[in-house]
C-alpha cells in the first residue's frame, strides 16, 4: 500500500460521488480538448487550403477586419502583374454561398484566364473554357454531400449550374468548395468588377529581399494589404474571436471540471475528519497528509483526463457527420494540445486540491478526532 | 567512617545528577471556548523513562487532555511540554515525536475503517517512510505481538472489540516507541476483552521496559501501575507511587504465547526491565519527586536563559 493506493481506496468509499467528479472532469478534458482542436483545425485548414490553391503572397483590402470582408477593385489584378517581380497574379472572390439541401457551400469565383484554373487537380470532367458561363466544378465532399455528377445541375445563390468538373484537392476546406467563373460570381453577388483577394506567384529563386520588394511595391499601389497565407489567417478578425472564444470556453470548462474536484475533496476530507486526526495522532506529517489528499485529486484528474481523451476522439470521430460543416471541417486532437490540456487540467487539480488539504491539516489532531 | 570518607572524596560524575524526565508538563494549562472551559490549571508532571503510570480522575476532570497534550495532538493554553528536558512546541516536532518516540491507544480504537488490521499498523510505519516489504514484515510481527496474526487481512468491522483495541495497541507499538500514552483503553471492552488488553499493555511494558502512562477510571486497572495520578478539577490531587497489585495473566491462559518483543530495549537510552523495576523500586517518595520535577523545570529555564 503507498499513498496512491490509499487514495483509490478513499476514492472507492464514494463511487458515485467519485464517478460524478470524474465525469466533470473528462466532459471538461473533453470539451477543452475538442474546442481548441477545433479552431486550430479550421485555422490550419484554411491555411492548408490556400498553401493547396498555390500562392506566395495575398493582397487583400488594407485594414479589413477579415478576409470576408475586404474587396479589391478587380483591375487590381493587373496592376499587380506589372510589378517586377511578380511572375503571375489571379484575382479571387470567395464567400459563403447558399446552395441545395440547406447548404452552404464556400463558393470560389476565378477570372476564365487564372492560372489558378490550371491547378485545380482535377477527379473527373474539366475546367471552364474560355468565355464559358453557368458551368461549375465542385470539391469532391461537395459533390458527394449534394449527390452530384457531371453534367448534373446545381443551384448556388438560386442560379443553377452545371456541373462540369469534380476536383479532388487533398485539404477538407478545398474538398468542400464550389468553384465558378468570376463574372457569374460577381453577377450573383451583386459585386461587379470587385474581387475579395489577388494571389501572387513571385519567381521560384526569389529571395527574401526580393519578396520584401514585391510587397512594398505592392503596397505602393494604396489601399491594400500583402502578406502570405498564415499571416493573412493571423490577423484575420474570425479568427482571432474564434481562438479566444475557444480558448476562454476551454478555460471556464476546465475550470468547472477542477471545481467538481475541489467540492468532491472538500466534501471527502469534511467526512474524514476523524480519520485526518488519527494518522496526525500516529505520526503523519501535514506535508504527507496534504500530499495524500492532493494525490486523491491527482487520481481522480488522471482517470478524468482517459476519459476526457476518448471523450474528444469520440467527438472528432462524429464531427464530420455534423450536417453543413462537418464536410468542411474535421480535427484531431494533437499531441501537443493533449499534452498542455492535460497538463492544465493536472495543474488546476493539484492547487484545487490544496485547499482541501489545508483545511484538513488546519485542526490539532485531538480537534479533529472530537469533531468526528 | 571509611565510607563516609569515600563518598566525600569521590570525584562526582554527570551519572550522579537525576535524569531529565522523558516528558514533563511544566505549569500546563488548557482552556477551550476562549477560556470559558478550563480542562487543566497549571499542571506539572514529570514522567520518567520506564515508569508505569496511571492517572485515574472522574470525568472531566482533565486526565483526557493530559493524555493528549503528552503526545502533542493538542496544544497547551499556557506552560510547556519538556521531552527529555527539550521545550517541543511545533506540530513538525510533535508529529516527529509520535513517529518514534510516543505512541497512543484511544479508547474508541481510531482504526481506518477501509484498511486492514496490517494495513493499519502499516500506516504507522508509513509515517517514518519504511519500504513496502518491511512494513508489512514489522507490522505481521507486531499483531503476532498481540496475538493477532491471524487476523492480518480483516478488516476493523470483522474484528471484535477486544480484537480491534490490540490491533491499535500493534499499530502504537509497531515504532518501538519510548512513551506509550493508553486514553481509556479498556473503556470500551467487555471485562474479558478489558483484561486480556490491560495484560498486554502491562506485559509490553515490563517486557520493553517502555514507560506506559495509563488512562482510567478503573480503580483496579491503576491499582496495577506503580504511581498513581490522581485528577480532579483539571489539577493533579494526589500524585503517589504504590506497591503494585498482582496480576491475573488472562492473556496468558486464552491468548496465543506472545513472541519476542517487535524491537527489545536496544537503545542505549531505553532501560530495561530490569533497570526500570531497580529505579521504581528505589524511586523517592512523592514529596521528592516533586521536588525532583521542580529541578528539573529550575534547569530548564536556566538552561533557555
Amino acid at each position: 500500500m503507498n499513498l496512491a493506493g490509499l487514495a483509490l481506496r478513499n476514492l472507492r468509499r464514494r463511487p458515485i460521488r467519485t464517478a460524478l467528479s470524474i465525469l466533470g472532469i473528462a466532459l471538461a478534458v473533453g470539451s477543452a480538448l475538442a474546442l481548441l482542436a477545433l479552431s486550430r483545425s479550421i485555422q490550419d485548414a484554411t491555411r492548408e487550403g490556400m498553401d493547396e490553391v498555390g500562392d506566395d503572397l495575398a493582397v487583400t483590402q488594407k485594414d479589413a477586419p477579415d478576409i470576408f470582408a475586404g474587396f479589391l477593385p478587380a483591375d487590381t489584378e493587373a496592376r499587380v502583374a506589372k510589378i517586377a517581380g511578380v511572375v503571375r497574379a489571379s484575382g479571387e472572390m470567395f464567400m459563403f454561398a447558399p446552395t441545395e439541401r440547406n447548404r452552404q457551400a464556400l463558393t470560389i469565383g476565378w477570372p476564365e484566364t487564372s492560372y489558378l484554373w490550371a491547378k485545380v487537380p482535377l477527379r473527373e470532367g474539366r475546367v471552364p473554357t474560355a468565355g464559358e458561363r453557368g458551368v461549375a466544378v465542385l470539391g469532391d465532399a461537395t459533390a458527394s454531400a449534394l449527390a452530384k455528377k457531371l453534367g448534373d445541375k446545381i443551384e448556388i445563390l438560386g442560379a443553377s449550374f452545371t456541373v462540369i468538373g469534380i476536383a479532388n484537392y487533398k485539404a477538407i476546406i478545398n474538398r468542400g468548395t464550389v468553384m465558378l467563373p468570376l463574372a457569374d460570381l460577381q453577377e450573383l453577388s451583386y459585386r461587379l468588377n470587385q474581387v475579395t483577394m489577388v494571389h501572387i506567384n513571385v519567381a521560384r529563386d526569389a529571395s527574401a529581399a526580393d519578396i520584401a520588394r514585391v510587397r512594398r511595391d505592392v503596397e505602393a499601389l494604396g489601399g491594400v494589404t500583402v502578406s502570405t497565407s498564415s499571416e493573412t489567417l493571423d490577423n484575420d478578425r474570425n479568427f482571432k474571436i474564434l481562438n479566444a472564444v475557444s480558448l476562454a470556453i476551454s478555460i471556464i470548462a476546465l475550470a468547472m471540471g477542477v471545481i467538481y474536484v475541489l467540492n468532491s475533496l472538500v466534501m471527502a476530507t469534511q467526512e474524514r475528519t476523524r480519520e485526518i486526526g488519527i494518522v496526525a495522532a500516529i505520526g503523519w506529517s501535514d506535508t504527507r497528509i496534504m500530499t495524500s489528499i492532493v494525490i486523491e485529486g491527482l487520481v481522480m484528474c488522471a482517470i478524468g483526463c482517459v476519459f476526457g481523451l476518448l471523450l474528444s476522439f469520440f467527438t472528432a470521430f462524429a464531427f464530420p457527420l455534423i450536417p453543413t460543416i462537418g464536410d468542411m471541417i474535421s480535427f484531431r486532437p494533437s499531441p501537443r494540445l493533449m499534452a498542455v490540456t492535460i497538463g492544465a487540467a493536472f495543474v488546476l487539480c493539484a492547487v484545487g486540491s490544496l485547499y482541501p488539504a489545508w483545511r484538513a491539516i488546519s485542526l490539532m489532531p485531538a480537534e479533529a478526532l472530537r469533531r468526528a | 567512617m571509611i565510607g563516609i570518607l569515600k563518598r566525600l572524596f569521590t570525584r562526582t560524575t554527570s551519572s550522579d545528577f537525576p535524569a531529565p524526565p522523558l516528558i514533563a508538563l511544566d505549569g500546563v494549562a488548557r482552556a477551550f471556548d476562549d477560556g470559558t472551559i478550563v480542562a487543566l490549571k497549571s499542571v506539572d508532571l514529570a514522567i520518567h523513562a520506564g515508569e508505569c503510570v496511571a492517572i485515574l480522575g472522574p470525568s472531566g476532570s482533565g486526565k483526557s487532555s493530559v493524555v493528549n497534550l503528552l503526545s502533542g495532538i493538542d496544544r497547551p493554553t499556557a506552560g510547556r511540554i519538556l521531552w527529555n528536558g527539550t521545550p517541543t512546541k511545533s506540530r513538525r516536532a510533535w508529529a516527529r515525536l509520535r513517529r518514534n518516540g510516543i505512541g497512543i491507544v484511544f479508547q474508541e480504537f481510531n482504526l481506518l475503517p477501509t484498511l486492514t488490521a496490517g494495513e493499519n499498523v502499516e500506516m504507522a510505519l508509513m509515517a517514518c517512510g519504511v519500504p513496502a516489504e518491511e512494513r508489512r514484515t514489522r507490522a505481521a510481527a507486531a499483531l503476532e505481538r498481540v496475538g493477532l496474526a491471524h487476523r492480518v487481512k480483516h478488516l476493523p468491522h470483522a474484528l471484535s472489540g477486544g480484537e480491534r483495541q490490540r490491533v491499535a495497541i500493534a499499530r502504537s507499538i509497531v515504532n518501538a516507541p519510548r512513551l506509550l500514552l493508553a486514553d481509556e483503553p479498556t473503556g470500551n471492552l467487555d471485562s474479558a476483552n478489558a483484561e486480556i488488553v490491560a495484560e498486554l499493555l502491562f506485559n509490553l511494558q515490563r517486557d520493553t521496559g517502555m514507560t506506559l502512562v495509563l488512562v482510567t477510571h478503573d480503580e483496579r486497572l491503576a491499582a496495577r501501575c506503580r504511581r498513581c495520578v490522581r485528577m480532579r478539577d483539571g489539577e493533579v490531587a494526589d500524585d503517589r507511587i504504590q506497591a503494585v497489585a498482582p496480576t491475573r495473566s488472562i492473556m496468558q491462559e486464552a491468548a496465543p504465547p506472545i513472541a519476542q518483543p517487535v524491537e527489545p530495549a536496544t537503545k542505549p537510552d531505553a532501560p530495561t526491565a530490569e533497570t526500570v523495576r531497580t529505579l521504581v523500586e528505589a524511586a523517592p517518595p512523592i514529596a521528592e519527586a516533586t521536588a525532583a520535577t521542580a529541578q528539573v523545570r529550575t534547569s530548564v529555564t536556566e538552561a533557555a536563559e
